[in-house]
């Protein structure tokens, strides 16, 4: 399961309010904040998949200004890739999105 | 993996990103560390190659196989930082759509068969042998990219321009940066900036116009916001854009103004600078000239304050609409002038442009007339969108009508000193400059290119204007050869495709933005029979030779003879390119050994003629005597700068008086909107890659069209709604995303899509700017209609 370290930045007065929406999402740990609006968090998902659309999630809520991402361990994902136990769809759209209403 | 295992993992994912963001956490225990064994078993040093930034980034093996990636916090392009686009590309490596084996058609109605190495060598050669014999060394090109290492696009353009004696030699960043090169080259007498990122920390003023650089230089973009956030009242970002970004959300002034009108916009600036008195007189007397028209006359002040009087605010206000008003002006230009530092940053939004260098010139004016160069912070900087653009491509040789070394090919004792450091017959490269992008590949389309290698990227998508391009290079005229890591529409004109290398499966070196060269090294094998181009191009060498009887093309890769291609082979090219051919010139890169890279966080910066002064990292700021070595051996007088650029003899920066002229094709009643184009941050360029990464694709599938809501409403068009968007060079339907982005009567496609009916670049015009020759991607006129309501698509990836 891909686990990844980041830094989410808000304005330094939207942190505490930020660190609370994001403790709404299950698979975010935050680690650690300063007071310069600097949130360290650990997330966890079940697939890269879901850990993207997560990060797009976390990049539209209002207070966050910018995810930047650290680290990132994928070896389980990367095994079933390379054994050929995951083959990454490229074209099948099963998941695809319309594009989304301003 | 276990829990403790799991937890390991974590505590260094966490302390990791702590790092970045300056904090300490607390250290793992040793029953921590001893249960959690290593995340990695080594970790490879490279550079991300995914945009033009140049993120350090480590990529975490495990035997032979990619297990993580991480950011370096010491390395001063991205202090840690990555993006999503960039931590996703290790999928690309394991991908099974892979290209594994040399594939041939004779005829590109045929389908492809998996032939050898050595018959697709052999195939390569009499391909390129025959036309040269029989219609003249014209008769060939190379078309590489700013995805290529530097060695590849050097040893490609030695072997066309020594060993085949031609100049067809071309690359991608002529769509996206040649522009800048213009202006750099005008303005200021050398190419590349003067800066580098550093100056983000330093800046009290950002003008960034023409980037969306939230979006398509994100890790640029937080020390831009960092810097916002540390100092909210002392430092102001002013964003110039015709449409509303994800950049503008730190913005202290937005200038939305309507396409094509920016040139008016910067003159108005400067004509604020000089009507309130805010200008340098002393850097202006010290410095500078100014300069009018194609015979670069020199002009007085006056005369410059005279070509302003028809850009008073008020004046430019009416031409530019949106919602710039006199006022706006007057602070953008009072914020500028007045800053303890102002930093300029722009991208494809100024150089995509039929008047790309005069928008680049307009951009520099305002720098010099304010001093607002040559400290930290101070700077005009343009950003680049390739890794190697500026490394590869602009410094080593890689556009028709440069040199090694910033060398013009027009220049005869720069031509004799390429052919005395290739050992080569005097008179061996050709004088006259070989066909930029467009008419390279307008000349395939006449019949007179008769084979064309094609490197690393997709012109076959990325082409404005795209329909009779792409119908050239699918006819059997012209031989195409493809080298590439996967099937693209490129490839689906190719006559032989010959799989290569990705990033981290060979070695090699990446020059970004800020001219700094960073060394990759090789971490695993390639798939298949992948291989690195540098081996590629040197057995086809051999092979050409001997098919056209010419021992000069064997003298080409001589020094490279027998080398192993995973090391020694680029070692010994990257030893020529910056040990002999850089030598002396403006980007000396001579102190920048492949162990001086090896051992720097983040690379060296040019020029570096030292290897002691490599190992410093080179040259922050250009020109500044003390700090630049070259500054100080080019010493003429006791002022504190010195500049040495080759194009301006007279030592000068050069004010350039320039007229506003808008788009090629303004909007009319047939066709009355603005249609303007871009990426969008989750894919590059045509796709080829972030479209076969499955978070990629599926957060933006297909391309889609930005509407105003006042334009959709009149339209009747409703989000999600499919939509024709037609120009005077054709139509492609995409859904329609309704927001405010773009102004009223513009609207704005993505151009990732390789769908045939969603390639947006079908629709774009290839007019070009007559200086720099690059396309203006960014404006043409077009009507839009609706075509029914929301529809069910599919993404499409090239296959063979």
């Amino acid at each position: 399961m891909p686990i990844g370290g980041f830094v989410i930045t808000c304005r330094p007065s939207d942190r505490e309010a930020l660190e609370e929406i994001l403790a709404g999402f299950p698979p975010v740990e935050v680690r650690g904040a300063d007071d310069r609006g600097n949130i360290v968090a650990v997330i966890e998902t079940r697939t890269s998949d879901e850990m993207d659309d997560l990060i797009e999630e976390i990049g539209r809520i209002e207070e966050v200004l910018s995810v930047g991402l650290a680290y990132l361990h994928a070896e389980d994902e990367i095994e079933r890739i390379a054994t050929g136990g995951y083959r990454p769809r490229i074209s099948l759209g099963k998941r695809r999105r319309a594009p989304e209403d301003a | 993996m276990n829990l403790t295992r799991r937890d390991f993992i974590k505590s260094v994912a966490a302390a990791t990103a702590a790092s970045c963001a300056g904090m300490s956490l607390p250290l793992l225990t040793g029953k921590e560390a001893r249960a959690g064994g290593a995340d990695a078993d080594r970790w490879v040093r490279g550079t991300c190659r995914l945009c033009g930034t140049g993120c350090r980034v480590e990529l975490g093996m495990k035997g032979d196989r990619p297990v993580a990636l991480r950011g370096v916090p010491g390395s001063r392009t991205n202090y840690g930082y990555l993006c999503m686009k960039g931590m996703l590309f290790y999928k690309v490596m394991e991908h099974p759509d892979r290209l594994k084996k040399p594939l041939y058609r004779a005829k590109k109605s045929d389908p492809f068969t998996e032939i050898s190495w050595d018959r697709a060598l052999d195939i390569a050669a009499r391909a390129f042998a025959e036309p040269v014999r029989a219609s003249g060394p014209d008769s060939v090109a190379y078309y590489g990219s700013g995805q290529a290492l530097t060695e590849e696009t050097y040893l490609f353009q030695k072997v066309m321009r020594g060993g085949l004696r031609t100049n067809n030699v071309e690359g991608n960043p002529r769509l996206c940066m040649a522009s800048a090169v213009g202006g750099y080259l005008t303005s200021f007498g050398a190419d590349e900036p003067i800066g580098g990122y550093d100056g983000a920390e330093h800046a009290t003023c950002f003008f960034i116009i023409g980037s969306n650089m939230s979006e398509c230089h994100p890790v640029f973009f937080r020390r831009v916001m960092r810097r916002k956030l540390d100092d909210p009242e002392g430092v102001t970002v002013i964003n110039a854009d015709p449409r509303i970004s994800a950049t503008s959300r730190i913005a202290d002034l937005h200038l939305q103004f309507r396409p094509g009108t920016d040139l008016a916009l910067l003159n108005a600036m400067a004509w604020v600078i000089l009507d309130e008195k805010l200008e340098d007189r002393t850097f202006l007397g010290n410095y500078c000239t100014f300069r009018v028209g194609q015979d670069k006359k020199e002009v007085d002040l006056d005369a410059y304050r005279k070509s302003l009087s028809a850009y008073t605010p008020e004046k430019a206000a009416a031409i530019c609409g949106g919602n710039i008003t006199p006022e706006r002006i007057r602070r953008a230009a009072r914020l500028f002038a007045k800053a303890r530092a102002a930093m300029s940053c722009w991208t494809m939004g100024i150089n995509q442009r039929r008047r790309g260098v005069w928008a680049n010139n307009l951009i520099h004016n305002l720098h010099l007339l304010t001093g607002q160069l040559l400290r930290p912070g101070a700077d005009s900087f343009s950003l680049t969108g390739q890794p190697n653009a500026c490394g590869g491509v602009r410094e080593g040789g890689g556009l028709c009508h440069i040199l090694p070394g910033h060398r013009l090919v027009v220049k005869e004792a720069l031509r004799r000193q390429m052919e005395e450091i290739w050992g080569i017959p005097k008179g061996r490269i050709p004088p006259k400059p070989g066909y930029h992008t467009i008419a390279m590949f307008q000349a395939i389309n006449a019949g007179k290119i008769k084979a064309i290698w094609i490197n690393c990227t997709n012109p076959a998508q990325s082409l404005p204007n795209l329909t009779p391009y792409r119908k050239g290079l699918r006819s059997d005229g012209v031989f195409v050869v493809v080298t590439d890591i996967f099937p693209t529409r490129t490839t689906e004109c190719a006559n032989l495709v010959l799989p290569t290398a990705f990033h981290f499966e060979k070695t090699g070196v990446y020059g970004c933005t800020e001219r700094r060269s960073q060394l990759t090294l090789k971490a695993k094998d390639a798939p298949g029979q992948a291989m690195p181009e540098v081996w590629i191009v040197r057995e086809w060498a051999l092979r050409l030779a001997k098919e056209l009887g010419d021992p000069v093309i064997a003298k080409c890769v001589e020094p490279f003879a027998g080398k192993e291609p995973d090391y020694e082979l680029p070692r010994a090219v990257w030893e020529e390119y910056a040990g002999k051919a850089t030598a002396g010139r403006d980007n000396d890169l001579r102190g920048a050994t492949y162990d001086v890279l090896a051992a720097m966080d983040d690379g060296v910066q040019w020029p570096a003629p030292t290897v002691e002064y490599a190992r410093k990292g080179g040259t922050p700021i250009k020109f500044v005597k003390g700090v630049d070595p070259l500054a100080d051996r080019e010493s003429k007088s006791d002022l504190p700068f010195e500049f040495y650029g080759p194009a301006h003899p007279d030592r000068k920066l050069w004010i350039w008086l320039r007229p506003y002229e808008g788009a090629e094709e303004e909007p009319d009643e047939e066709y009355p909107l603005y249609l303007s184009t871009g990426r969008i941050i989750d894919h590059w360029h045509t796709g080829t890659m972030t479209m076969r990464i499955p978070e990629l694709l599926r957060a933006n599938p297909f391309s889609f069209v930005e509407i105003h809501p006042k334009d959709a409403k009149r339209l009747s068009i409703r989000p999600r709604d499919m939509v024709e968007i037609e120009t005077r060079r054709g139509r492609v339907i995409l859904p329609a995303k309704v927001k405010e982005g773009p102004l009223e009567g513009m609207v704005f496609a993505y151009w990732h899509d390789m769908a045939e009916d969603r390639m947006i670049n079908k629709v774009t015009k290839d007019a070009y700017d007559p200086g720099s020759k690059e396309p203006e991607f960014k404006i043409c006129a077009c009507r839009i209609r609706r075509v029914s309501g929301p529809k069910a698509l599919t993404p499409v990836i090239a296959g063979l």
